[in-house]
């Protein structure tokens, strides 16, 4: 497969083709139109892709190796087919996007040769550690980045030395060629235990004699000094493992070394480094590795340097009783000082049960006596001290202290969506600080697992077969009905959401849900995009399931087979816990996840936003926006020139019952063909969006035509500011509506302000977008900015996701079904002739939320009254 | 649980070099009922199978040594009740029909959805049933 990405490669590598020779002669414009839909199909086939892509990490499909090679070789040819088209209409003016599309293809090739983990930066704080960086900090750092970034547990602060220093040492040291030969015999399963072993030894003397990277001490010692900047009293560091696969398919637990106590100063903490990573060649770490990976060669490893803890109690949670793994016990087990003496055995601890649920509670104590402890000293060395004799009996957890982590275990389960092994410690101020929470794998026995499909059959069934996977998994927890516009803050902790609409804001609580079943959406909606992110079983098209359930009851969703039980069903959680290939964490997943996190996520969203250039282009999402946005611009331009397009009637006037004054392009069906080429009349539109859109407009009471109370100030500002400031002069000229049969782009002027709706509507979900513009208005910034806010809030409350800034608006849907997509085309057209002149009624921010409830409720004419 | 005529667990065979495959199958099949066996190549299944007898195989086709299409015809030859079903991301509409002529049951590409195999599996019980109670009726 390799030759296939050396091939691209290079066919990429050169970036730029020759520039097209550009004639003095602008094209006619049916050539022009020709073009445009070509560049629409060019793009519509390299979304197509990436939405393949994204609906395979359901869980529900199969697929291998292969069709992550063969489908990112397509959508890299997909994507530079849309540059091509691009250049084809705009004669070569962006030669900019294919070096853009060099280095981004070039990425996903080192992705795919396993290479990814050497590009990024060498350093990382754990703040700053997000998805993209997964592949070079390693499965255990990204754990703790993510409770980072969670409000609810604390993690100890600090700081990532990635894999990409890993790579920089070794070639810096000049360890490369002996790096290599060890990886070829190590993948190659005939090698000796012996031969391995020298190359190994050599490898790990070679490092612990390493010397640092030029620059890499200095850079590091910025980072010891925000740790320092923050701290109260002097403060040691945790120098601790993180390999690629640690934590997520394997523990590696105990493998490598880990180098406690380490005082904050460079050169020290680069000491501990080495000697961690010196252990990926040591003999443990080397026998666990043929033994669990045999055949694979290639491995790196990141650090993590922490501040230690200066812990007065720690130890372990399983939010998961092992010797019951579908009940709802959870086990705290605890002793006085440091961690290690629960996690190694070394000494007795107290043990608790608790009951897993919303308000916990103490079931068992058992208490034992602790005569030792370990310490952290001022020097920062780890010592074993005497506990006081009348404290060795006492409980080391108080009832507060237990049901706080109990909270914390329960929203961790939640939060990772699996049982979890929680290491945990409470400082001597008795702040509570999480160090580690990994899947929790319990054993199974082979004949409780035959007899599952048996044990399932004893409970009441509420659906089975109904509906579409959007996130695998199996969900149990208490019924939580959701309205679309609930307020989502008080979402219990570990409930199942049940809505008749899917929805994005559901986002805001997919960390606390256990499950999401929908009454409508897809699976290749926003929201089941989110819940393949936070991995939240979820189904969606489940008809009818909000009135079969009530609010409160117990239900358990397996989202594998398409089933809802009513009550909990232990055996399928004891199911959960116990499987051992958490197919998510697989590498081909992983693989495909970091794919798309080259290619889907979109970052560049709007011409008008400062960064919209293709230099700025992260993902391939973003040159796809970039080209189709450039090519409705180019398109849109020529409608300045009306007489041409007007005496050719390329551009016709629509004659409507409002006067709109809209000029409708069509580019292929979307208007009939026996309408007029003067004053087309609605019923002549054939276009499916734009046909909405005008239905909206034309609804009674939406379109006003009471003249607004201008004031002075007002009157002013208009008169000050001439609209082509704003746009670069391109929207200067008609509102236009470029259109075929499943596409529109309007581009409206009225007054002051502009309106653009760039819409796609077919019967495939998938393809179908809205995308909403509106910039601008007569009034002083201040009304204008509350006009924005009241059109954000409409956007928000159907599902929009919307950004604003100043009096600028942008509000994005997509992958939603045809009669929706009409339907909120609709809406943006009540939308479009209700705040047309409403800035002037902006007098104060109260303002904004009453004429939006207003327009929520259908009361158009409150503008007229 | 599924069970076979003989109401003991339906016994699935699978052969497919990526171990993702085969480790998603195992999980999903077991938990439905099935007895699951999985393999990264052709001949050590062909062994366990010598041993103890699949209802059900489930191949891919482009393998190292021995290929999808190999596995098939030993398959038959060795056990002509059982059904094999093929999955494969190289698809050619040749092979397709080699495999039909062959005596395969079905022909999957990958990437395929997990219910399009289950319904294809348990197509292929019924058949394998149906054929079975008709050589009774006709001895």
């Amino acid at each position: 497969m390799f030759f296939l990405f050396d091939k691209l490669r290079h066919l990429f590598s050169a970036g730029r083709p020759p520039l097209p020779v550009v004639g003095g002669q602008p094209h006619p414009a049916r050539l022009v139109f020709d073009k445009f839909r070509r560049v629409l199909a060019a793009n519509n086939r390299s979304l197509e892709i990436i939405a393949d892509m994204g609906e395979k990490l359901s869980g529900h499909f199969i697929f291998d190796q292969h069709y992550i090679e063969t489908t990112a070789a397509e959508l890299i040819q997909a994507v530079r087919h849309s540059i091509d088209c691009l250049q084809e209409l705009c004669n070569g003016q962006f030669q900019e996007l294919y070096d853009v599309h060099a280095r981004l293809s070039d990425q996903i090739c080192s992705l795919l040769e396993g290479r990814e983990d050497r590009i990024g930066p060498t350093l990382l704080n754990l703040r700053q550690a997000t998805p993209e960086h997964w592949a070079i900090v390693g499965g255990k750092n990204a754990h703790l980045a993510e409770m980072t970034a969670n409000s609810t547990v604390t993690v100890p602060e600090g700081f990532v030395i990635t894999t990409c220093m890993y790579h920089a040492l070794v070639d810096h040291n000049e360890l490369r060629a002996l790096l290599d030969s060890f990886e070829s015999r190590l993948a190659d399963l005939k090698s000796t235990d012996i031969e391995l072993e020298m190359l190994a030894k050599q490898l790990n003397a070679g490092i612990l004699s390493a010397s640092a990277p030029p620059g890499f001490l200095d850079e590091m010692a910025e980072h010891l000094q925000r740790l320092l900047d923050g701290a109260q009293v002097p403060i040691f560091l945790a120098i601790r493992s993180s390999a690629q696969e640690e934590d997520l398919d394997y523990s590696f637990a105990g493998q490598f070394q880990s180098i406690l106590g380490v005082a904050p100063r460079s050169d020290l903490v680069f000491k501990a480094y080495l000697e961690v990573v010196a252990s990926l060649f040591g003999p443990k770490a080397l026998q666990y590795r043929r033994r669990l990976f045999p055949g694979e060669g290639k491995m790196s490893i990141a650090a993590c340097c922490q501040r230690m803890i200066d812990a007065e109690i720690s130890g372990i949670v399983h939010s998961v009783n092992p010797a019951e793994p579908g009940g709802r016990t959870m086990i705290i087990a605890g002793a006085w000082g440091q961690g290690e003496m629960v996690v190694e055995g070394m000494s007795p601890t107290d043990t608790f049960h608790l009951l897993n649920e919303e308000e916990p509670t103490i079931i068992k104590r058992i208490i034992t006596e602790k005569p030792l402890g370990r310490f952290l000293s001022p020097l920062g060395q780890l010592t074993t001290q005497a506990i006081d004799p009348e404290q060795r009996s006492r409980p080391c957890l108080t009832d507060d202290q237990l049901l706080a982590l109990a909270r914390v275990a329960r929203h961790l389960e939640n939060f990772f969506k699996r049982p979890q092994d929680i290491e945990w410690a409470f400082d001597r101020t008795g702040d509570l600080y999480i160090l580690q929470s990994r899947p929790l794998v319990l054993r199974q026995e082979a004949e409780t697992r035959k007899t599952l499909p048996a044990a399932l059959k004893g409970y009441e069934i509420l659906a089975a077969g109904r509906g579409l996977i959007a996130q695998q998994g199996i969900g149990v927890g208490p019924v939580h009905l959701v309205d679309l516009h609930d307020s989502l803050d008080d979402f219990p902790e570990g409930a199942v959401l049940v809505s008749r609409r899917d929805s994005s804001q559901f986002v805001r609580v997919m960390h606390r849900t256990a499950a999401i079943i929908t009454e409508v959406g897809t699976p290749v909606s926003h929201m089941a995009t989110l819940c393949r992110e936070m991995q939240v079983p979820c189904l969606v098209n489940v008809t009818g399931i909000a009135d079969l359930v009530k609010e409160g009851e117990e239900i358990t969703l397996d989202a594998e087979d398409l089933l809802i039980y009513r009550g909990r069903v232990t055996e399928l959680l004891a199911y959960r816990a116990s499987t051992t290939l958490n197919v998510s964490e697989s590498r081909e997943f992983r693989l495909l996840r970091r794919l798309l996190n080259h290619t889907a996520r979109l970052h560049l969203l709007d011409p008008l936003w400062d960064d919209f250039a293709p230099k700025n282009c992260r993902t391939f999402h973003d040159i796809l926006r970039f080209v189709h946005e450039t090519a409705v611009i180019k398109l849109v331009s020529i409608g300045k020139d009306d007489h041409r397009l007007l005496r050719r009637h390329l551009a016709r006037p629509l004659d409507l019952p409002i006067p709109a004054g809209i000029l409708a392009i069509d580019i292929g069906g979307g208007l009939a063909e026996t309408a007029p080429e003067t004053a087309v009349p609605f019923r002549d539109v054939t276009s499916v969006p734009f046909k909405a859109i005008l239905r909206g407009m034309l609804f009674p009471g939406v379109w006003h035509r009471a003249t607004m109370p201008v004031g002075f100030k007002d009157l002013m500002n208009s008169m000050l500011r001439t609209p082509g400031d704003a746009l670069n002069g391109q929207y200067i000229g008609h509102n236009i509506a470029v259109i075929s049969a499943n596409y529109v782009n309007l581009s409206f002027r009225f007054g002051y302000h502009f309106n653009l709706i760039d819409a796609h509507c077919d019967s495939f979900s998938r393809d179908n977008h809205i995308y909403f513009r509106f910039l601008g208005g007569a009034t002083d910034l201040t009304k204008r900015s509350r006009r924005a806010q009241l059109i954000a809030i409409i956007l928000k409350a159907f599902d929009f996701t919307v950004r604003t800034k100043g009096d600028l608006v942008i509000g994005r849907l997509g992958n939603i079904p045809q009669s929706e997509i009409e339907r909120m085309l609709d809406i943006l057209g009540r939308l479009i002739g209700f705040t047309r002149q409403i800035d002037v009624l902006m007098e104060n921010d109260l303002a904004a939320e009453r004429y939006a409830e207003a327009f929520l409720n259908g009361m158009y004419e409150v503008i007229s009254n | 649980m599924t069970v076979n005529d003989s109401n003991r667990p339906c016994r699935l065979l699978i052969i497919d070099d990526e171990p993702i495959v085969g480790k998603r199958l195992q999980q999903v099949f077991t938990k439905i009922g099935f007895e699951v066996e999985i393999f990264t190549s052709g001949p050590p299944a062909l062994e366990s199978m010598a041993k103890h007898p699949f209802d059900i195989v489930v191949t891919d086709l482009k393998m190292a040594g021995m290929d999808g299409i190999e596995v098939l015809a030993r398959v038959r030859a060795m056990n002509p009740e059982a059904r094999v079903i093929i999955i494969t991301g190289y698809a050619q509409p040749e092979t397709a029909s080699d495999a039909f002529e062959r005596g395969v049951f079905e022909f999957i590409v990958k990437p395929f959805r997990l219910d399009q195999l289950k319904d294809v599996i348990i197509r292929a019980m019924a058949d394998r049933e149906l054929c079975r109670s008709r050589l009774n009726q006709d001895r």
